[in-house]
């Protein structure tokens, strides 16, 4: 394939993306997915890898790792996520969860050994994440278009622009790294998969459950994920507000 | 003078709304614990086969949910345009889908305990959240939140959500693109429902 059709073919693609995009929505957002025959496919793909890669490490992980041990390698990673966090509830405006952030980062990283323990937790800071894709959302640019992104599953248009910011601009990553780049380092390489056995080790439950009671796991899937964002860019507890079902 | 004394005319007339509201705070939380303490200890009961199993659970189940609320809930805006006869059928499917996904789960989790951490006021509808951890032997705890509702003067449970994804308007938004795939008919949903049921039983 020669340089010039492969970049005719990109131009066709990333037009009809924006022809999708420029439709109205209809009149039930939870179904707007203008790509969803794309999306539906890339879903299909990685369930694939899931099943016959990320998973069956998730499960090994979890049958040969004491759950103590697990749970110190999540505290860990979750410390070295917390300078990111504390950037990103700047930039959000919140300067009392950015407060919490660098307290939970102090703590742990020294009395906790480099993240480890979590006496943090007992004095009564919670952990919580924050990523650029919340702050976009805070900001308020919307999370429409879904998309599927290969390997790392359900997102949209806005968080995957996130995460690229996140994979550059991350404090930790920056420090292993020596700069803003994306050069290849153990470190960076090994925090991400550390992470993502991590997190599906402890989502092994949810994730078959959900697809055990499904009729349709990708639609299942889509509404999750738009549920657990809006979640997390509100930042809301669910007592803070019930809002009303079943009107 | 007077407008004391109203004040504590309006205390005194309030107080056994109050104490009604503590009340049935109290009542939530603990219809919780009991109900899920239950459904453990009975479904996980020795010597039961699957069969009894699934039925104990059967009845909990529809004792502690308002499946018929939840049910049409969940097929939203397409409960309108079925008719009376796929409305039924979609009520006895939906039942026994969310017995059998809910009961399997149970049933693979004995040892497993509830923890209720926080109740809250309820709301217009007079909803309240009872935030649970379920703690299983062996794997991080999971934070739920339950939605408790009085209806017709009993609690019952009509939505759980965890981590913030509420499973009453995840499988609405699901069986809405079950039917809209099917060109807007709800015998598509039926015909997946049907498919579902029999294969999961």
């Amino acid at each position: 394939m020669t340089l010039p059709s492969v970049r005719a073919a990109l131009g066709a693609l990333g037009l009809a993306f924006l022809a999708a995009c420029t439709t109205a929505e209809p009149s039930d957002p939870a179904q707007y997915d203008p790509i969803e025959g794309f999306n539906r496919y890339v879903f299909e793909v990685n369930r694939f890898g899931d099943e016959f890669f990320l998973k069956p490490v998730a499960v090994i992980y979890r049958g040969t790792t004491p759950e103590i041990a697990r749970e110190s390698v999540h505290n860990a990673l979750g410390n070295l996520r917390l300078p990111w966090t504390f950037i990103n509830d700047a930039l959000q405006g919140n300067l009392n969860r950015a407060g919490d952030a660098a307290i939970r980062f102090g703590v742990n990283s020294t009395v906790g050994f480099l993240g480890f323990f979590d006496p943090a937790k007992d004095m009564g800071y919670v952990q919580h994440d924050e990523d650029f894709g919340q702050t976009l959302g805070v900001w308020g640019l919307g999370d429409a278009p879904y998309l599927v992104l290969p390997l790392v599953g359900p997102s949209n248009l806005r968080d995957g622009g996130g995460l690229v910011v996140d994979q550059f601009l991350d404090p930790v990553n920056l420090v292993a790294r020596g700069g803003i780049n994306l050069d290849g380092n153990w470190f960076t390489f090994t925090r991400g998969g550390l992470s993502a056995v991590d997190q599906r080790e402890r989502a092994l439950e949810a994730i078959s459950e959900l697809e055990r009671g499904s009729v349709d796991f990708y639609a299942s899937a889509r509404s999750a994920y738009r549920q657990r964002r809006v979640r997390d860019i509100l930042n809301t507890a669910p007592d803070d507000q019930i809002p009303g079902l079943f009107r | 003078m007077r407008r004391r004394r109203l004040l504590s005319v309006l205390v005194v007339a309030s107080a056994p709304l109050l104490g009604a509201t503590a009340r049935a705070q109290q009542d939530a939380g603990g219809f919780v614990r009991g109900l899920a303490q239950r459904a453990i200890d009975e479904v996980n009961a020795p010597g039961n086969t699957d069969e009894q199993r699934l039925g104990r659970f059967r009845t909990l189940f529809r004792e502690g949910f308002d499946v018929p609320l939840i049910a049409r809930f969940v097929l939203g805006r397409y409960w309108r345009v079925a008719s009376e006869a796929q409305r039924d059928e979609y009520l006895r499917l939906f039942d026994e889908l969310v017995v059998q996904t809910y009961a399997r789960r149970f049933g693979e989790f004995p040892g497993a305990r509830i923890n209720v951490l926080t109740v809250s006021r309820p709301n217009e509808d007079g909803d309240q959240i009872v935030g649970v951890e379920g703690q299983l032997p062996g794997k991080a705890p999971v934070r739920m939140d339950v939605r408790v509702r009085p209806v017709d003067g009993a609690l019952k449970i009509i939505d759980i959500a965890i981590e913030g994804v509420s499973m009453a308007i995840t499988q609405r938004d699901e069986f809405a693109a079950v039917i809209q795939r099917g060109g807007g008919e709800v015998e598509a949903l039926l015909v997946n429902l049907r498919q579902k049921v029999g294969a999961v039983r």
